[in-house]
């Protein structure tokens, strides 16, 4: 890595963070004015010491009462300081919660913005750890690191000027003694960082293991093969051990190497000082003030070096939150929204190319997924699209919707360029049916209502009878407020088809775009299914992806696609008869599903 | 609702404080048992650590009063004395940093080789259990045990000997003050108790917000994830700014949860910086008067007060120690669980032996998961040697466990089974591969050869897609391994089954993940294997079906019939039903074209 790049780097993107939150910069320089005042307590008992030694405890001459009354002033001084230092705190601390809500939810608004292309299944996780761990980092970091830069970074300052101020020859005396210490804890601190990442790796290894262990239990159990997996965990049981031991050893000699410089320093201070003797207008109350202030001084050095990996992580945290909020959302609002007419909606294609090459993470050519298409679908028309995997079909289908943009051409809805169409109308008018629908881990109830808060019970109550679902929504344990599970799973995959059937059919949707499920659903589900399809499918204008081929044959036209392009377009029927690509596929698909030998 | 949640701790955690200190102690007992020199290792040091902090400021004392005093109030340099100084306090000052680096040392040696202990304890129990025991809890859940619950038992141990030190060095400390000066002592005394108090008090009621936090950040994560999930319905119902306001919500709370710690924590900062600080300036003014009436020198006096300095750092961090206790407790409980369970039976020891020429042979077999129904009662059968034969039936009626009950793998309630010499191979519904090499994971360590590797991918129908990585069975399924289909996956099972070489194979629906001409070929290739192997496959697919030689009908957890798939086709009509089910999707379609033939 390169340094001084590095560097400006980081103060970058500490900056861009700031700007972006700026609840954290805020009142930042009132918050160190309080951290100074604040770690004044630490340095009144050195002064006080020397002050009483030099004026108040001379041999045969002890002032009680002058030491007394500095005593008191020395009190009031740390309440005072003490209070200082709690405001100083708290600013920080309130500031930094506040600043990473904001990061949080810019970012929430900002990752259900992004287009479908980032929302694969690879980066998935990664934009969760975006807005949980990464800045989790940043709230550790804020509530030690920041803390220990502020306010041990004031006492550093504070007790160099106390230093400086009794004899700058003692002063730097005692910096250079304990400057070789920064070098020292730096290097330890590598070696640190280094055996823990180790330890950490080596940590979540173990627990792969031990997972597989106990996941392929009943593999193991069938061939009573247990031996190999287990003594291959045993091993890494024990190299975890090794590991945390040998960081826990560089840690041991990390610790106590501030108290090694201190001695070192203590006595390096008293010689010079011993040395220079009265002369220097040096007196016997600073070379004991200049003791204390020794450990006063050398204590911070530690933490600091500690803390200058946690900075590096936050910075590090923060520089992908940024690179989150970088990526570009999908399609754009918007601007002069035009109103789309009333009543049903007709669908033309111009002249439409889409290509995924546009983005920066995809290393496959530019091929484009769509080319030329262009073709006009009446109102309430029914079209299945229907083509291999990898022609286009869910591209087109989400062109339509408006998921993603074309890349050329463009998308009418009753002669209304999609890109015109305000969202929420847009989504109020046409609605989108995918593959394996998402449900949340609440109730039917709840989930019916995502598409449309304000539906009242009896809405519910009357799309669930319009799709022919008052039977199977009887037979549920609650009815509409059984609950459904994680993504559903406590629903069959037929059933959760059914859900987002009767979610689609609230909004009164006037475009319908379907993706038909692959996966096989029981016989009773497929009949209720047909049902609540041909339901809420009439007189709607409907696109769907039709994966098996007797969905096809029930629409009223069909387009086949083929690398991008629409090669056959008519009904079942004339496709058939044409003997082309349809025919050759619906041939196929028959002997394939028909019983062998 | 906050506050509340933090109330109820706050009794709960009153209630049950001093059992807790009980529980710690017989933790502390148990676990320190497994590697006790490493731990007295770590107490010398610790020991050794604590009577030179002490003694440190007995160095300072040296300097003070035989060198710096002697030079500023009487002008004289005594450099014996500066070299007698120097030695002590450097002398006495690594010693210190060497009992730190034995202490730390060894108690993370004790700390891991425990941990170590603990889950070899936790792994060799668990592999004990028989499946009956897995299926009763979660993966997650045992893989925690033997992880992070049994790091947590252990953490105690980094910080004990650290707290033990602590205790030796007030006791020195106090000793020593009281010696060199009575009232003095007295008043530094009174401040151990105050800040251990504070201290354990502050942790006490910082960690519940924590503890919150934590909660509410769980939940957090658990609504983000779900929200991003279904990012699709998000947008194509248009409620990107419903879901943000939505999690806007949770995270305030989490905010909210951290500002409060924040004002707590501000206080016991603030505190913790003022308390010492004011002792000590009392310390200074009572000093004063006791050097005045003679009873100490001004040396006694700054020695006193640096030493007063020295144990600030320990004390301050006390409290962080005991907040580790209950965590460990918890952890260690948790262990105990898994480890106090008695091992189940084996119910691989239940299964008889048949006589020859008969592969498997089961009598009036009883099986249920509940105790209201039985899924399978009353079952017989029996399948002669060399034979493949398939078992069919409706979803849930019990196929798959059928055969882990042949496979040994749960124990019926009553009935018996018998199987012929030679063991069994099962190849699941869904296949399990280790994050090992292909061959691993075929021969699972056992002693195959090469040729027989080869032999069983080629039958598996998977030899022709592994010759075409790169370095063949040598590929690793590992993280960072090739990711293989449903179906290439199965086959690789597949060819584990057939590579172990066993009497009789159980295949769970194996070959429906592929297509048919694949899936005909594998049965054709089972069929072929010389030897007497017999083949029992748990199928749906019609053509599959067709290929046995016999047909198993399952139906109301007995064999319904059993005979050739045409016989059944032809006697049965609840067969024929279930078979035209299987196909529906063809019969859909079938029906379809009459409708268009009849339009034409």
């Amino acid at each position: 890595m390169n340094e001084p790049i590095g560097r400006f780097a980081t103060a970058k993107t500490i900056t861009r963070g700031v700007n972006i939150a700026p609840d954290l910069g805020k009142g930042i320089g009132v918050t160190f004015l309080f951290a100074l005042v604040g770690s004044l307590a630490r340095v009144v008992v050195p002064i006080l010491i020397q002050q009483s030694i030099d004026n108040g405890l001379q041999p045969g001459n002890v002032r009680v009462d002058y030491i007394a009354k500095l005593g008191l002033i020395a009190a009031i001084s740390v309440v005072v300081a003490s209070f200082s230092l709690r405001r100083a705190v708290l600013r920080l601390g309130i500031s930094t919660e506040q600043g990473l809500y904001g990061i949080r939810i810019k970012l929430y608004d900002h990752i259900h913005r992004l287009s479908l292309a980032d929302h694969n299944e690879e980066r998935r996780g990664a934009l969760v750890s975006r807005v949980t761990s990464d800045i989790e980092t940043l709230t550790m970091f804020f509530s030690w690191g920041a803390l220990v830069w502020l306010l041990d970074g004031s006492l550093m300052f504070v007790v160099a000027c106390v230093m400086l101020s009794y004899d700058w020859i003692l002063a730097l005396v005692a910096f250079a003694v304990s400057a070789p210490l920064f070098i020292v804890l730096r290097s330890l601190q590598k070696r640190l960082v280094a055996a823990y990442d180790i330890a950490r790796e080596s940590n979540s290894m173990l627990l792969g293991t031990i997972s597989e262990l106990v996941s392929g239990t009943e593999t193991l159990r069938a061939y009573q093969a247990h031996e190999p997996i287990v003594s291959r965990t045993k091993k890494a049981v024990r190299s975890r051990a090794d590991s945390q031991i040998r960081a826990g050893v560089i840690g041991a000699f990390l610790f106590p190497s501030g108290e090694v410089f201190a001695v070192l320093t203590i006595v390096a201070i008293v010689i010079v000082g011993v040395l220079r003797g009265v002369g220097g207008g040096l007196t016997a109350g600073a070379m004991v003030g200049f003791v204390f202030l020794t450990y006063r001084f050398l204590e911070p050095i530690a933490e600091f070096t500690e803390v200058v990996d946690q900075t590096q992580t936050a910075v590090a945290g923060l520089r992908r939150v940024l690179s989150v909020l970088d990526t570009p959302t999908g399609p754009p609002s918007a601007i002069n929204p035009i109103a789309l007419p009333s009543g049903p909606i007709s669908i033309e294609l111009r002249d439409l190319s889409f290509s995924y090459g546009s983005r920066a993470d995809t290393q496959d050519d530019d091929l484009p997924v769509l080319r030329n298409i262009s073709l006009s679908i009446p109102a309430q028309q029914h079209i299945a699209l229907v083509g291999a995997s990898g022609s286009g079909k869910t591209t087109l289908a989400r062109l339509i919707a408006r998921l993603a943009d074309p890349t050329i051409g463009s998308v009418m809805l009753s002669g209304v360029n999609v890109n015109k169409i305000e969202n929420n109308e847009l989504r109020r008018r046409l609605v989108v049916v995918p593959q394996e629908p998402f449900l949340f881990a609440q109730t039917i109830a709840y989930n019916l209502l995502f598409a449309k808060p304000d539906a009242t019970d009896r809405d519910l109550l009357s799309v669930i009878k319009q799709l022919e679902l008052d039977e199977w929504v009887s037979s549920l344990p609650d009815g509409l407020n059984t609950k459904v599970g994680q993504r559903g799973s406590s629903l069959s995959a037929g059933e959760r088809q059914l859900v987002a059937l009767a979610r689609a059919a609230l909004t009164n949707p006037d475009v319908l775009i379907l993706d038909e499920a692959t996966s096989a659903v029981d016989a009773l589900a497929e009949v209720a299914l047909s049902r609540a399809l041909r339901a809420l499918s009439a007189g709607r204008t409907t696109v769907s992806i039709a994966h098996r081929l007797s969905t096809a044959a029930r629409a009223d036209r069909i387009l086949v696609l083929e690398h991008g392009k629409v090669v056959e377009d008519g009904s079942h029927r004339v496709l058939m008869g044409r003997d082309r690509q349809y025919a050759t596929m619906y041939a196929q698909w028959l002997t394939a599903t028909q019983v062998g030998a | 609702m906050v506050e509340n949640a933090v109330d109820d701790a706050v009794t709960s955690d009153a209630k049950d404080g001093r059992g807790r200190l009980k529980e710690a102690t017989r933790l502390i007992i148990e676990i320190v048992k497994y590697h006790p020199r490493y731990f007295f290792i770590a107490v010398s040091g610790a020991t050794v650590f604590a009577v030179c902090t002490v003694a440190s400021s007995i160095g300072l004392k040296w300097m003070i009063d035989r060198v710096i005093l002697v030079r500023f109030n009487e002008g004289r340099i005594d450099s014996s004395a500066i070299v007698v100084g120097s030695i002590l306090i450097i002398g006495i000052g690594l010693l210190r940093a060497l009992g730190v680096v034995v202490r730390r040392s060894y108690a993370g040696k004790t700390e891991w080789r425990t941990a170590e202990t603990i889950t070899n304890k936790v792994l060799d129990h668990i592999v004990a259990q028989p499946v009956k025991w897995h299926r009763q809890h979660m993966t997650g859940d045992i893989v925690a045990r033997c992880g992070v619950d049994a790091d947590a038992s252990v953490a105690i141990l980094a910080p004990l000997p650290f707290s033990s030190s602590v205790l030796v060095m007030m006791l020195v400390s106090a000793s020593w003050m009281l010696y060199v000066d009575v009232p003095l002592g007295l008043l530094a005394v009174t401040v151990f108790p105050l800040l251990l108090f504070l201290n354990i008090g502050y942790q006490r009621r910082i960690d519940r917000y924590y503890n919150l936090a934590q909660r509410e950040l769980g939940t957090l994560s658990e609504a983000v994830h779900e929200s991003f999930d279904g990012v699709m319905v998000v947008k194509s119902f248009g409620a990107e700014e419903r879901e943000t306001q939505r999690l806007a919500v949770i995270t305030s709370r989490l905010r909210d949860a951290r500002i409060d710690a924040v004002y707590i924590r501000s206080i016991f900062e603030a505190m913790l910086d003022a308390i010492p600080s004011l002792v000590n300036i009392a310390l200074i003014v009572i000093g004063a008067m006791r050097v005045k009436s003679g009873a100490m020198s001004v040396g006694d006096l700054s020695s006193f007060i640096y030493l007063f300095t020295l144990l600030m750092f320990p004390l301050r961090i006390i409290g962080y120690l005991f907040s580790e206790i209950p965590h460990s407790v918890a952890g260690w409980s948790r262990v105990r669980e898994i480890l106090d369970e008695p091992i189940m039976s084996d119910p691989l020891v239940l299964i008889g032996k048949t006589q020859t020429g008969t592969a498997i042979e089961i009598s009036d077999l009883f099986f249920s998961h509940t105790p209201e129904s039985d899924l399978i009662k009353n079952l017989s059968l029996h399948i002669e040697t060399g034979r493949t034969v398939a078992i069919v039936g409706a979803t849930g009626c019990g196929k798959t466990t059928l055969l882990h009950l042949i496979a040994g793998l749960i124990a019926p309630q009553s009935g018996s089974i018998s199987l012929q010499d030679g063991g069994v191979g099962l190849v699941f519904q869904e296949a399990f591969l280790f994050a090992e090499t292909l061959r691993f994971n075929i021969t699972l360590d056992a002693d195959v050869t090469t040729a027989k590797v080869q032999q069983a991918a080629e039958i598996a129908e998977c030899a022709e897609f592994i010759d075409e990585l790169a370095v063949g069975f040598d590929t690793s399924m590992g993280e960072r391994g090739v990711s293989l289909s449903g179906g290439q996956r199965q086959r690789v099972a597949l060819a584990r089954a057939i590579a172990q070489d066993r009497s009789i194979l159980l295949l769970d629906d194996t070959t429906s993940a592929l297509d048919p001409a694949t899936e005909a070929k594998v049965i054709r290739n089972l069929r072929e294997m010389n030897g007497h192997q017999t083949v029992v496959i748990v199928a749906s697919r019609p053509s599959t079906i067709a290929l046995a030689d016999e047909v198993l009908y399952m139906r109301d957890g007995v064999i319904a019939d059993h005979a050739a798939h045409s016989v059944l086709l032809s006697r049965r009509d609840d067969y024929r039903e279930l078979i035209n089910a299987f196909e529906h999707d063809r019969d859909s379609t079938a029906s379809l074209n009459r409708t268009n033939e009849k339009d034409i």
